[in-house]
């Protein structure tokens, strides 16, 4: 009985059955890649850190060390298992050039070792301990991945040469998000270039009890041993490791989320409507005896069926899809020892979406309970009435057109209904305005100079030059001398050791020269102006543990200089850690200075950047939006693509739903529009009227879905943007786009939709709905 | 006297295939200016298709029809659509009304169509006609508050709404106690004797008894014709005699 039920309750409303089982099938489809890809991440994650032996505890340090002291604390404590020191060779990253790529702008600090002896192995593409030739070099992985370089491309580095022999896998420095990369070299070859750059020490231990590592650290620091770097442990390596890959699972999860909530509110209007369709058949059943539970099977049954055949397709096609998302999982971290276990909590995972669809069906009829079988039968309708639709009536509207004023007022009356339809279309106004207001945010002008460029208009790079400040003091002179420039400034940047409070040392870039001519956005405080200043980026302020106002130590000319604080300011530039300061030294190299202008006629920007570019070849000059769009233009052009596909997508869902919404009401209004139709309402009036619960529905929805996006949007963007060194972060919004391009889109396609949902109000028959 | 509508050989037929099924076959019917028509006959016998096929409610697969000396299969939708708001009113059997809306507001409906300026005059109209059948205190009242009685008085203040020239009746007492229905057929009768014609389809030769001309089908045909002279309150006993022996004649 109940498959004859459900296939004939399908057969009737096939539209709105597929639309429902596709929303149904996105979400399993969602999960499952989810569950997959966190059961092959964690696997592939352990599978690496237990074939590199990656340390329980690593300790790192810079300056003199005492292995012997080291080795003898080792011996002692009963909990090692083993113990090595490494060496790391930090390099500038101006020193490295990769083929035709220099690892100049990399905001990683890139670095030589050897490959160790006893455990922390660095492993080849295969997953095996790589053993290095003289002249060869191995890359880290992430520097293939951005296509850098490639295997047997010649490498320099400090002018000795290389032949990139392979990529490596770095159980400990993998990650991108991970500050450091670890090229590999042969002992001899790291012999000979250890005094081109400044050694790290990496202090390993491996455990016997991994457990017992709390005590393990807390022994090794009250030990007073070499502690002047960070300390990382295990599971800090495990987290480095899984966050890249966690975050692209965390927004597939919110994704699926989403779409289940849509899923869900289809069922609801559909089941409503259902039952505001059977109310009579509902209040018979109950009558002649049927237990809630028998009617409810009825019911269920056909969502049971919907949800089955939506979670099988939905799990199919994350098999479709799998491989594309774990081509990254692969390449970083390998294969996974469980992978077959994937697709069982795959399963699992579309289970959960399956019977939380059930549940959410049997919750939904539990309003069964209310129905009152004699006033079901006698009306065939509920009694319940929506408060505030009352006071609205037809004779009293002065207003509104006919037909806007009966569409209106319907939504009114059927808030629970319309409730649905506004969700639905309030998340898809989020979905479209957040996107596109980060987008506008991030291109705006406003947002350089708030992410640490200055307001200039030309600037000028000079950088891995010989004799380098005397030409940063030619270019200088020249700009003096030239009439159509305005101001300009120049900048150098030197790196100082910086005293944390801790009393770990730490290297920060320092930009030194006179930062009032083209100032930067400061968050708090404002830019240095005395020698004994200094602003730092909101990712050294914190690093560094200070604020506006507190004092900071620099290791300047090999004497303690202290500095307060002056200003904190957001900047992405140079992995987010930079700082400003006006004093003078001559003590620490020049990194590369910074040559800042502005022109007296805006207009002539083109032909002064040719014309200096042509006569200092040595330096890099360009444009300022130009370099804008250079440094940030992937990350716009990829925020931009998101944002599009944002907007394409929340059209599709909202196109959809609307149809599915119109589809079902027409369906279920048969009997108004045959009453109306009989007293000379036509199908263009029917229509109207349609439009006008469409139309109010969404202008409420855009109106909250536009709040919504100004609010919590702006907050989970600007959460967004502070992991790259932002601290404050405020939309910019394009009112065109967002405010009438958008919404001019949303009741486009809303209102196509409902002409095309509606189109089936003038076949109705009168005949056929009004009983004689 | 001036025909309203006239219905030439109108053919109609439900259903496809093997389940088709005529129920309208070759029918010609008028309605003159202010006349009082009664259809009746056995269930399925095509009376309430006719009054929809008459209408111009429901379309006809043979035949034509005439309203006001135009062919209504020969104009659009929309203008068949203004020609019935304009020209005719409709009272059902159960009270068609929108749920959403309070008992005035139903009303005034079909004259507030395109025409929002008119509400304060329509309202006032539909008071008037509220206080003539006497509903005019449930003016606010939810449809679901009134008795079935209260909502045919309402559905006929609605058909008058427009001064049609016909009001179609299908079945407008079948749901009602016989006291009510008593006092909605006066009130048809009324409306008649000020101008309004009236086409009504019932089973009850009581009430069929009001009209002064009554048609009686059988199996999709007019198989005979009764005329009464105009009610005026005397003799109904008499009139009622008078149809129920034609039923018995013809055998329904």
């Amino acid at each position: 009985m109940y498959y004859r039920l459900i296939r004939n309750d399908i057969a009737r409303s096939k539209l709105i059955t597929l639309t429902t089982m596709i929303f149904v099938a996105a979400a399993a489809m969602l999960v499952s890649l989810a569950v997959i890809l966190v059961v092959n991440l964690s696997g592939a994650i352990n599978t690496l850190m237990m074939k590199a032996e990656t340390p329980h505890f690593m300790q790192m340090h810079t300056g003199d060390i005492d292995t012997g002291r080291l080795a003898e604390f080792a011996e002692r404590n009963g909990n090692v298992d083993e113990f090595q020191v490494l060496e790391f060779l930090n390099m500038d990253g101006a020193q490295i050039r990769l083929g035709d790529t220099s690892l100049a702008d990399s905001v990683q600090d890139n670095g030589f070792s050897v490959q160790s002896e006893k455990f922390d192995y660095l492993l080849d593409l295969n997953g095996n301990v790589i053993h290095v030739s003289d002249g060869g070099l191995y890359v880290p992985l992430s520097y293939m991945k951005d296509n850098s370089t490639k295997v047997g491309d010649q490498a320099v580095i400090s002018g000795k040469e290389f032949t990139v022999a392979g990529f490596l896998r770095d159980s400990q420095m993998n990650s991108t998000l991970s500050s450091s990369k670890r090229f590999l070299v042969s002992s001899k070859d790291y012999a000979e270039m250890k005094d081109l750059g400044s050694t790290e020490y990496l202090i390993e231990f491996r455990l016997k009890d991994l457990s017992a590592l709390g005590a393990f650290e807390t022994a090794y620091a009250s030990a007073g041993l070499e502690a002047n770097g960070p300390t990382i442990t295990y599971p800090l390596f495990k987290m480095i490791n899984a966050i890249s890959d966690g975050m692209m699972i965390g927004v597939i999860l919110l994704v699926s989320l989403l779409v289940v909530a849509i899923a869900l509110m289809c069922i609801r209007f559909t089941l409503l409507a259902k039952i505001e369709d059977d109310y009579r058949e509902i209040g018979v059943m109950k009558a002649i005896g049927l237990r809630i539970s028998d009617i409810k099977k009825i019911y269920l049954a056909k969502y049971a069926a919907v949800a089955a055949a939506g979670s099988i397709l939905g799990f199919g096609l994350s098999f479709v899809f799998k491989g594309m998302l774990l081509e990254n999982i692969r390449l970083y971290m390998g294969e996974s020892e469980h992978s077959s276990w994937a697709g069982a909590f795959g399963i699992i995972g579309i289970l959960v979406v399956f019977l939380a669809i059930i549940g959410y069906v049997s919750g939904v009829l539990r309003r069964f309970r209310r129905i009152s079988p004699a006033e079901a039968i006698r009306f065939g309708t509920s009694q319940e009435k929506a408060a505030g639709a009352k006071r609205f009536s037809l004779s009293g509207n002065r207003l509104l057109s006919t037909n806007i004023f009966l569409g209106v007022k319907d939504v009114l009356a059927r808030k629970k209904l319309y409730a649905t339809m506004l969700a639905v279309l309030m998340i898809s106004a989020f979905i479209i305005i957040v996107p596109q207001n980060l987008h506008n945010t991030i291109s705006s002008k406003g947002f350089s100079q708030y992410m640490g460029i200055g307001d200039a208009e030309m600037r000028m790079d000079l950088q891995q030059t010989d004799r380098i400040t005397e030409k940063a003091a030619e270019i200088a002179q020249t700009l003096n001398d030239d009439r159509d420039i305005l101001q300009y400034v120049v900048l150098a940047t030197k790196t100082f050791q910086a005293k944390t409070k801790d009393g770990s040392e730490e290297r920060i870039k320092v930009e030194l020269g006179d930062h009032s001519i083209f100032p930067v956005k400061y968050s708090e405080g404002r830019a240095p102006a005395a020698a004994d200043e200094i602003a730092l980026s909101a990712l050294n302020a914190s690093e560094l543990g200070t604020k506006v106002g507190e004092i900071i130590t620099l290791v300047v000319g090999g004497q303690d200089k202290n500095l307060t604080v002056s200003g904190i300011y957001s900047d992405i530039t140079n992995g987010g850690k930079t700082a400003k300061a006006v004093f003078t030294d001559q003590s620490a190299d020049v990194m590369w200075y910074v040559i800042c202008a502005e022109l007296t006629d805006p207009a002539l920007i083109g032909g002064k950047v040719a014309e200096y570019a042509d006569r200092f070849s040595y330096a890099k000059v360009s444009d300022i939006d130009e370099f804008v769009a250079q440094t940030f233009g992937s990350t716009m052009s990829s925020v931009g693509k998101a944002s599009k596909s944002a907007i394409v997508v929340a059209l599709v869902i909202m196109v959809l739903v609307t149809l599915l919404f119109m589809k079902l009401l027409v369906a279920k209004d048969r009997y108004s529009i045959s009453v109306m139709k009989a007293f000379g309402f036509t199908k263009a009036d029917i229509q109207a009227q349609y439009v006008s619960r469409s139309a109010f529905v969404l202008i409420v929805g855009i109106v909250l879905g536009t709040l919504l996006a100004n609010t919590l949007g702006e907050r989970l963007a600007g959460a967004v943007i502070s992991s790259f060194g932002a601290s404050t972060f405020q939309f910019t919004v394009n009112p065109f786009s967002a405010y009438l391009l958008s919404p001019l889109m949303m009741i486009g396609s809303v209102l196509i939709a409902t002409l095309i949902g509606t189109s089936g109000a003038g076949q109705i028959k009168i005949s056929e709905n009004i009983k004689g | 006297m001036k025909k309203i509508i006239i219905g030439d050989q109108i053919v109609k037929s439900f259903g496809e295939g093997e389940e088709k099924r005529r129920v309208l076959g070759g029918v010609s019917a008028c309605i003159n200016e202010g006349e009082f028509v009664a259809v009746m006959g056995p269930s399925g016998s095509g009376k309430s298709t006719l009054l929809f096929a008459l209408s111009g409610t429901d379309g006809i697969d043979g035949g034509k029809v005439m309203v006001d000396g135009k062919d209504i299969s020969e104009i659009g939708e929309t203008e068949l659509s203004d020609l019935r708001r304009s020209k005719m009113g409709f009272v059902f059997q159960q009270p068609t009304m929108l749920k959403n809306l309070n008992i005035l507001d139903n009303i005034i409906l079909p004259s507030m169509r395109g025409n929002r300026k008119n509400a304060a005059k329509m309202t006032e109209t539909a008071r008037a006609l509220m206080k003539r059948v006497g509903i005019a205190e449930l003016e606010k009242r939810d449809i679901t508050q009134v008795s079935g009685g209260q909502l045919q008085r309402a559905g006929i203040c609605r058909a008058l709404m427009n001064s049609p020239k016909v009001i179609f009746g299908d079945e407008p007492t079948g749901a009602l106690n016989s006291q009510t229905a008593q006092e909605i057929m006066d009130l048809f009768s009324e409306i008649n004797a000020e101008g309004t014609a009236v086409m009504l389809v019932t089973h009850d030769a009581k009430v069929a008894a009001r009209a002064e001309r009554i048609l009686f089908m059988n199996d999709g045909t007019i198989a005979s014709e009764l005329t009464l002279p105009k009610f005026d309150g005397s003799n109904p006993d008499d009139r009622i005699e008078k149809v129920t022996v034609k039923m018995r004649e013809i055998g329904i």
